[in-house]
């Protein structure tokens, strides 16, 4: 059943490649890469991460020039700020708590989770719409994360995305709630009949979503996003430096496991078999620790402007990042076998419906900011 | 008559020797079957706290990171301070309700210690510095004064999910509880502690609730206990397979017993032998006459919810009657109740 996290010493294995001839019948791996060619490189000039990606443009452009990657970002995004707007129950008291929720929750935000989530659903055949509430869910328990990690006791910040942090605009009281209640609603929203579309197999779809419900807890509890959020903190103060097992744990937790839980329930609600779900939790898993090497590689590389936050926080605080216990060129190298790593998940997968999950892993890997 | 005894035994609360064994037998209505004299409640909850008790310890294992698996259980086990044992109601009153519907124990018990962690989530929220800053809970420094705010606000973040996955792991789904069902159940755990739910009793309590009416006292008393054992009982009622008319019943019978059973800590609390446990306080705001008075109306109500099931399911109604006289006379006390893990 499910996957878990410990132990640490596992953590390798799962994320070694996978060989492409273990897809059988899958698109032959020079066309399943080519996919991945981006307009945007040409943009960004010749960055050794982005290496794999040129190399295979050339043999096949055709798969992606059609795929508008900014659109589909776009349409998810108005789709799911719909859909998280409509889940709130504006109209009953008490006000406050709920203009406190929506204040963090509908503040903005480029909704990858969701995207995810939806992209996940589509690439085993469900339709979108069937996923929607699961979508919504994860970008609520990710506000949720944002505004107690917030809080003074923990990170104490006062600006999240250029605007005031929710426990500045309404006390830290109702920032702890409305983060508890934001949790709930996710699971509330999630469990609810009312959520989901009609044309949900009736035989099928609870089973599901109760499996669904469990992979979004488990992946948010204790042995998941908090167990990261936990040793980050333990971690923090100390002055020896962090070794890169620990390190790698943080990350697999703190961001990855959200990621992954995104995915997975999306492909669980869109009706995938188990062999799909357990590749796209590689994919996932994959991604979501690129995500951080390539945010360590940006603070180091970046200047303030174009990050659009502070540069060179983490050198200035003494963090443990990956540049700094591997150096920036073994940095880039790991991010680039992350990078072809998830996108070896998506091999078995309908080529023309995995086109979304392929731009949002280079995406991740290529974003500038 | 009934508004003067009941001041009495308030305000003079007897106090049982530590040996006392007394029974509290269930005082029977009118419908009810009349071998309610016979029904030890006391025993009846004793056994039940055990049962969730192991189930909750089972729950929570201790693993990496040891931090955060030992503030939840911290948060959520009992421990030897100086008021004894948890009394566990949302729990026990969940596992009643799926009893009474003939539901087996086990059907209940795992959402019943998913109501304790969450109720502990709420709890440990509440007692934070920015928050009530209680020091103290149950008798023993509260979790952020044991592990920490940060470790606190965590363990609160972790005990959430974890019900949910309590619920969905342990509790024997599709047979005897359908996938819907379970559902069901989940979103009934989310609602209650939301922000419609005990977040909003939270929420409004925050306000201090020293100069509110009636009205406002008894919804921060609705929603912030009210609710969660209108979820208990719901919880219970679905899990036990109630139709529509049985699980409304149970439900207003929760939420009835919930505000009552706070009413009288409120009322206890002021003759020295209690605890406030919310800022709104019927008796600051209404003074004792009408506080004994909204006690008397709730009894009666949550008497009457019961009194819909006596004839059809006897003497497994009997828990239900008991409860509502154990909220106001709190006949006995559960110290070395429970079993200590």
């Amino acid at each position: 059943m499910a996957f878990h996290f410990h132990p640490l010493a596992s953590t390798r294995v799962h994320l070694s490649p996978i060989p492409f001839a273990a897809a059988a019948g899958a698109p032959s791996p020079s066309s399943s890469v080519a996919i991945v060619a981006h307009h945007h490189h040409h943009h960004h000039g010749r960055r050794r991460f982005s290496a794999i990606v040129a190399t295979a443009a050339a043999a096949s452009a055709a798969a992606t020039t059609e795929f508008d990657f900014k659109a589909y970002m776009g349409e998810r995004a108005v789709a799911v700020n719909r859909a998280l707007d409509a889940a709130i129950p504006a109209g009953e008291p008490p006000a406050a708590l709920h203009d406190a929720m929506r204040y963090a929750l509908l503040a903005g935000g480029k909704r990858v989770r969701p995207a995810l989530c939806l992209a996940a659903c589509a690439v085993v055949g469900g339709p979108e719409a069937w996923a929607m509430p699961a979508a919504a869910a994860v970008e609520m328990v990710h506000t949720m994360s944002l505004v107690h990690d917030d809080l003074p006791c923990m990170d104490d910040d006062d600006l999240r995305r250029g605007k005031p942090t929710c426990h500045v605009v309404y006390g830290e009281p109702i920032a702890v709630l409305a983060g508890d209640a934001l949790l709930s609603l996710s699971f509330h929203h999630m469990a609810s009949v009312g959520s989901y579309p009609p044309d949900v197999d009736p035989e099928r779809h609870p089973a599901r979503v109760v499996r669904a419900i469990g992979e979004l807890a488990r992946c948010i509890g204790s042995e998941g996003l908090v167990a990261g959020q936990v040793v980050d903190l333990e971690m923090t103060g100390t002055s020896e430096p962090v070794p890169l097992e620990r390190l790698e744990y943080i990350h697999l937790h703190k961001t990855a496991a959200l990621l992954e839980a995104s995915v997975v329930i999306g492909a669980i609600i869109g009706g995938g078999t188990d062999e799909q779900i357990e590749r796209l939790r590689k994919y996932a898993r994959s991604i979501g620790l690129l995500f951080q090497v390539v945010d360590d590689i940006l603070d180091v590389t970046k200047s303030s402007e174009e990050l659009g936050k502070t540069a060179g926080k983490d050198l200035a605080s003494d963090k443990t990042t990956y540049p700094k216990l591997l150096g920036l060129d073994k940095s880039r190298e790991f991010a680039e076998k992350l990078l072809s790593d998830a996108i070896e998940q998506l091999d078995c997968f309908d080529k023309e419906k995995a086109a979304p999950l392929l731009h949002l892993a280079n995406y991740i890997a290529h974003r500038q900011n | 008559m009934a508004l003067s005894s009941l001041f009495i035994t308030l305000s003079v609360p007897k106090v049982p020797s530590s040996n006392s064994r007394r029974l509290l037998t269930a005082r029977a209505s009118s419908a009810a079957p009349s071998a309610s004299a016979s029904f030890d409640l006391r025993r009846y909850w004793t056994s039940l706290i055990a049962d969730v008790e192991s189930e909750l310890d089972a729950a929570m294992p201790m693993q990496p990171p040891e931090s955060i698996h030992s503030a939840m259980r911290y948060a959520v086990l009992p421990g030897a301070g100086k008021e004894g044992a948890a009394k566990r109601a949302p729990p026990v009153l969940c596992v009643a309700a799926c009893e009474l519907l003939g539901g087996p124990r086990a059907a209940a018990l795992p959402a019943a210690a998913a109501l304790e962690m969450l109720h502990a989530a709420s709890l440990v929220h509440d007692d934070l510095p920015c928050f009530d800053a209680a020091p103290m809970r149950r008798g023993r420094p509260s979790t952020h004064a044991a592990y920490g705010t940060d470790m606190a606000v965590l363990a609160g973040d972790a005990l959430f999910p974890l019900a949910y996955t309590h619920v969905i792991s342990h509790t024997p789904s599709p047979d005897p509880v359908p996938h819907a069902v379970l559902l069901r159940v989940l979103a009934e755990l989310a609602r209650a502690v939301g922000s419609t739910g005990m977040a909003a009793g939270q929420f409004l309590d925050l306000a201090g609730a020293t100069a509110l009416g009636e009205a406002e006292v008894m919804q921060v008393l609705t929603k912030k206990f009210g609710e969660m054992a209108e979820c208990s009982a719901a919880c219970g009622a679905m899990l036990g397979g109630a139709g529509p008319d049985e699980e409304a019943a149970l439900r207003r019978y929760g939420r009835t017993i919930g505000v009552l059973y706070e009413l009288v800590d409120d009322v206890r609390s002021a003759s020295g032998n209690g605890k406030m446990r919310s800022n709104a306080s019927v008796l600051r705001s209404l003074g004792m006459d009408r506080a004994l008075g909204i006690v008397e109306e709730l009894k009666a109500q949550a008497k009457t919810e019961a009194d819909r099931f006596a004839e059809k399911y006897g003497d497994r109604v009997l828990p239900l009657y008991s409860f509502v006289d154990y909220a106001v006379e709190r006949g006995f006390e559960l110290q070395g109740a429970a079993a200590t893990p």
